[in-house]
């Protein structure tokens, strides 16, 4: 009996044995792991960004992370409240920190802050001593060495969202990762980043590390390089910004006497790029803004994409300080729009290739069909007229996009028709994306009649229809779409699209065919060539000397112009508020007869396409050219 | 009995049980301290050795000779039980007592005396007296002392085992069952007062016990970390050497209460279940010769050594799965610690002596 009572306890025992040790097993195993190992993880440092001659666009710099031992610390919240005095410590910073503190073990290292300043590291030094437990620890933050010239293509980081971290938990434990959220750095995160590593530190039970497991390597993200060419973009961006106008220096007392006076000139200057210009009227004036592009006709990389004004990435880098977030977003012209990609534009004039090469496939005109311009186009109960006054008399298909006559294509595109305008813009890249493969990037809107439908529920109207044959009304594009327009025309083989990325070109994935005639495409050509050497031509003044060159110019009225403006006869551009003037575009390419890069340039409320976009773009492509033939 | 048949009678079983327990010890000990002799597996070794020579002795000193000596033993023991608060040693608990080189804990080898000495004691009764309850008022007396002065050691562990191994030599003896009812509800009566007498560390042992989680640091922290690290090691264990719970220190005592759980780690269920088979062969064999044995005293005497021993291994197993409370428990010749060894070997003495003398009749040897 006795033995029978031990055996029953004995099986109770083994019971209890089998519960623990097969049952739950795997429950302890995770406790006695998490007793073990303090499992960290160890940031990657972040691919760079090239240009397309290894030079540096975006890197890492070296930073200093403020870190403590809670096992070393008496009283955390007096030691925080300590560290809050001689450095900045958000109230979020606190509250992640003693979350941590709390959930870790007492002897691992905790981030307070990840990004030291000079001023706040040196501080810190000096009063060490006095706090226990602190320690520092090298980090990596991103570097912008080229500051706001590369600000809409790179982007920026910064510390990791509540979003993010829902989708990869293992982001919340490295309070120092920053992702990327706008531009490349956004568009390339996974390959950036790299691979985050773990290490296990095995410690006994009184917080000792015995050893260090790398259970993965930290793998660096990797370098991107790209199509674009830093002196091209660093000399876009100044030739843009100036316009016509002439810098003056910001020692000028009549410069420091305009920034006193004037808000808005010292809300651009303090942003901005520090630069102050002079227009033809003697006027101080702000830079310009808009978007240029330069991109190769064949390849279809983008050999510098700018858009004005830009701000400076560093300021996310770093943590933001509020200030400059403020400046950034009471800025009059909104900084952080990507114009090149995400600015929207009537074409104007320049969407008039599109409407000729339609009306030619057609057939509803030929080369030497005319149409007689007086000054005015009268549809139903409407007028419309043409930027000249006075008419450009009787014009064929070339001297229409010569001398931009719209009368001419307000009739075109009506007897084309907008579905068929809208199927060859199609195969021009209007109303697609550019293929650049950066984040944000807008669409715009190449009308169709069942598109009016859909959106606004109403019938097209041929007066629509009118209006679309000089690129207003509805038609809306990018600075980037323009570009690819330009090129596909340059190349008239292929529908190139914009490729931002070295690997994306040597990949060398093939282009569709563009499916335009070949005699359609050099009637275009030649209309375009006509536009800088024709007598007439709207931009004649500003040819390429050496290589020749093609292009459009646009003039885009923003504000429409009243009867009673008509008749008392238009105001100059630089007389009107600079948010009437009209935008200035152009879009073209280089070498007429051997294309090799093709131009769009937006210069907002920039006056007109002829005397403001073409000297800029003519610029751009000599630059472009020259650069090869260095 | 020739000298020959002498040595085939002996109980062959349990004693290579006991040899195969304390060589898991020693491997046990030797993982203890991260794969190294010193301190303690070369010391385990030693001590079983003595351990060995004590069991030979106990097995072939004459019988009635030691039941002569029997209760002075027992007296002596109790007397230095009620001097040890004066020059005894330990931390919070008085309950070693510091020998030169021998660090020993009385109340130990007393489990062992009192089992002889009530199995002597009923042994010489007559059977009509069994069925009376001044036969085993004596016998209750004989627990009661002992028990008590363990327990304001306070030893509670030991105190359970010396009365609960007490009381089932009653039991043993034919206590009549009404009686073992009443005393069990007496007992049960008795819950809230012994918890009021109970020191703060001992309630708050058992307070742990019943939730361990509530202060995984405090006083829960060598149960938790114990079933962490039985837990983890499965079905086969982590492999000898690489218990990391144990190996980093996790386990607290791992050498000497806590060693059961450090065989779970490293060997897994296959390995526990093992050293609990061995355990529960060599208390069979114990058994074994009582039931074989024709003198009430042999009976007697090795029901209660089986039952000790089957209360220490209980005890220590129950307490790190966490079925009890950690009352401070060794588990027998796996442990590091000496004095439950000997007192085990000594048991072990006794069992191979009553084998020896199965045949006798009981006026013959006491």
């Amino acid at each position: 009996m006795l033995g029978g009572g031990q055996l029953v306890l004995g099986a109770v025992l083994a019971g209890r044995l089998y519960q623990l040790q097969i049952a739950q097993s795997d429950t302890y195993q995770k406790l006695s792991d998490r007793n073990q190992f303090d499992t960290r993880l160890v940031p990657a440092p972040r691919g760079r960004v090239l240009d397309r001659k290894q030079r540096l666009l975006v890197g890492n710099s070296e930073v200093f992370e403020l870190n403590i031992i809670p096992a070393r610390i008496g009283d955390l919240r007096q030691l925080l409240g300590q560290v809050a005095r001689i450095v900045t410590l958000s109230d979020a910073d606190m509250a992640r920190v003693l979350e941590e503190v709390a959930e870790k073990p007492e002897f691992v290292e905790i981030t307070i802050r990840s990004d030291l300043t000079q001023r706040e590291l040196s501080r810190l030094a000096v009063r060490s001593p006095a706090l226990p437990g602190v320690v520092f620890q090298k980090g990596f933050r991103r570097l912008y060495p080229q500051g706001s010239l590369f600000s809409h293509i790179a982007g920026y980081v910064s510390p990791v969202t509540a979003a993010e971290v829902d989708e990869d938990r293992l982001l919340r434990r490295l309070p120092g990762l920053q992702t990327g959220k706008v531009g490349l750095e956004k568009a390339q995160e996974q390959a950036l980043r790299g691979e985050i590593g773990v290490q296990r530190l095995e410690v006994n039970a009184l917080g000792k590390p015995v050893r260090l497991l790398n259970d993965r390597l930290a793998r660096s993200g990797e370098d991107i390089q790209l199509t674009i060419d830093l002196d091209l973009q660093s000399f876009t961006a100044k030739r843009l910004q100036q316009g016509n106008s002439e810098p003056v220096p910001v020692s000028d007392p009549a410069v420091q006497r305009a920034l006193s006076r004037d808000a808005r000139l010292r809300s651009h200057f303090a942003s901005g790029d520090q630069l102050v210009l002079r227009n033809s009227k003697g006027v101080l004036t702000p830079p310009e803004s808009g978007a240029a592009m330069v991109m190769d006709v064949e390849t279809g990389a983008v050999r510098a994409m700018v858009s004005l004004p830009g701000f400076d990435p560093n300021q996310f880098a770093s943590r933001l300080r509020e200030r400059d977030w403020q400046r950034l977003k009471q800025h009059p012209r909104n900084p952080l729009l990507n114009r090149a990609i995400a600015g929207l534009y009537s074409p104007g004039s320049t969407f008039k290739m599109a409407v000729l090469a339609a009306a030619l496939e057609a057939g509803v005109v030929t080369s030497k069909t005319q149409y007689f311009c007086n000054g005015h186009f009268e549809f139903g109960d409407r007028k419309f007229y043409c930027w000249r006054e006075g008419g450009h008399g009787s014009v064929n298909c070339r001297q229409a996009i010569a001398q931009s006559c719209d009368v001419y294509f307000y009739q075109v595109a009506l007897k084309t028709g907008i579905n068929r305008i809208h199927a060859l813009a199609s195969r021009l890249g209007l109303g697609d994306i550019s293929g650049l493969g950066l984040p944000g990037e807008k669409v715009g809107i190449l009308p169709t009649r069942e598109w009016k439908m859909a959106r606004r529920g109403t019938v097209w109207t041929p007066g629509e229809t009118v209006i679309a044959g000089i690129g207003q009304g509805f038609v809306l594009s990018t600075p980037a779409q323009l570009a690819v327009m330009a090129a596909r025309i340059a190349n008239g083989k292929k529908q190139v699209t914009a490729r931002l990325l070295e690997t994306e070109i040597a990949a060398g994935e093939a282009f569709a065919p563009l499916g335009i005639n070949a005699g359609i495409l050099n009637e275009i050509r030649r209309s375009m060539r006509l536009v800088m050497a024709g007598e007439l031509g709207t931009a004649r003044n500003y040819d390429l000397s050496e290589s020749q060159m093609a292009g459009k110019t646009g003039t885009v009225q923003v504000k429409r112009i009243t009867k009673a403006q008509r008749e008392e006869g238009i105001i100059d551009n630089l007389d009107r508020p600079w948010k009437e003037r009209d935008h200035a575009l152009f879009v073209g390419y280089a070498p007429y007869k051997k294309p090799r890069y093709a131009v769009s340039v937006v210069v907002e409320h920039g006056g007109s396409g002829s005397s403001m976009a073409a000297p800029i773009a003519r610029d751009l492509l000599d630059f472009a050219l020259r650069g090869d033939r260095a | 009995m020739s000298w020959w048949s002498k040595l085939l009678s002996l109980p062959w079983v349990m004693m290579i049980c006991a040899g195969l327990l304390v060589l898991t010890g020693a491997l046990a000990l030797y993982s203890a301290s991260e794969g190294a002799w010193s301190p303690w597996a070369e010391q385990h070794l030693v001590r079983a050795g003595i351990g060995v020579v004590l069991m030979l002795v106990m097995g072939f000193l004459p019988l009635r000779w030691i039941n002569r000596m029997a209760p002075l033993v027992l007296l002596a023991g109790i007397l230095v039980l009620l001097a040890l608060p004066f020059f005894g040693t330990g931390s919070g608990a008085t309950r070693w007592i510091n020998l030169g080189p021998l660090n020993l804990q009385p109340s130990e080898p007393i489990k062992v005396v009192l089992v002889l000495v009530l199995a002597k004691y009923f042994a010489s009764r007559t059977w009509d007296q069994f069925d009376s309850f001044t036969t085993y008022l004596p016998a209750l007396f004989l627990i009661a002392l002992p028990v008590g002065l363990v327990l304001m050691q306070p030893d509670l562990g030991t105190a359970l085992m010396m009365g609960v191994g007490g009381l089932s030599m009653l039991f043993l003896a034919g206590l009549p069952r009404r009686w073992i009812l009443l005393g069990l509800v007496a007992g049960l009566a008795s819950l809230p007062l012994a918890w009021s007498q109970l020191y703060d560390y001992q309630k708050a042992r058992v307070l742990t016990f019943l939730n361990p989680g509530q202060d995984a640091l405090g006083a829960g922290y060598q149960i938790t970390q114990s079933k962490i690290a039985l837990g983890s090691g499965g079905l086969f264990g982590k492999g000898f050497l690489m218990g990391s719970q144990s190996q980093l220190d996790y386990l607290p005592e791992k050498q000497t209460d806590f060693v059961f759980t450090m065989i779970g780690e490293e060997f897994g269920l296959i390995g526990n279940l093992a050293v609990l088979l061995v355990y529960f062969v060599m208390m069979g064999s114990v058994l074994f010769v009582g039931i074989r044995c024709e003198n009430r005293f042999g009976r007697l005497l090795c029901g209660g050594l089986s039952m000790m021993l089957f209360l220490y291994v209980f005890v220590n197993v129950a307490m790190v799965t966490g079925l009890m409370p950690v009352v401070g428990a060794p588990l027998p010749l796996i442990s590091y610690g000496g004095t439950a060894m000997l007192t085990v070997f000594l048991a072990l003495g006794l069992t191979m002596n009553v084998s020896l003398n199965l045949d006798k009749d009981d006026t013959e040897i006491i």
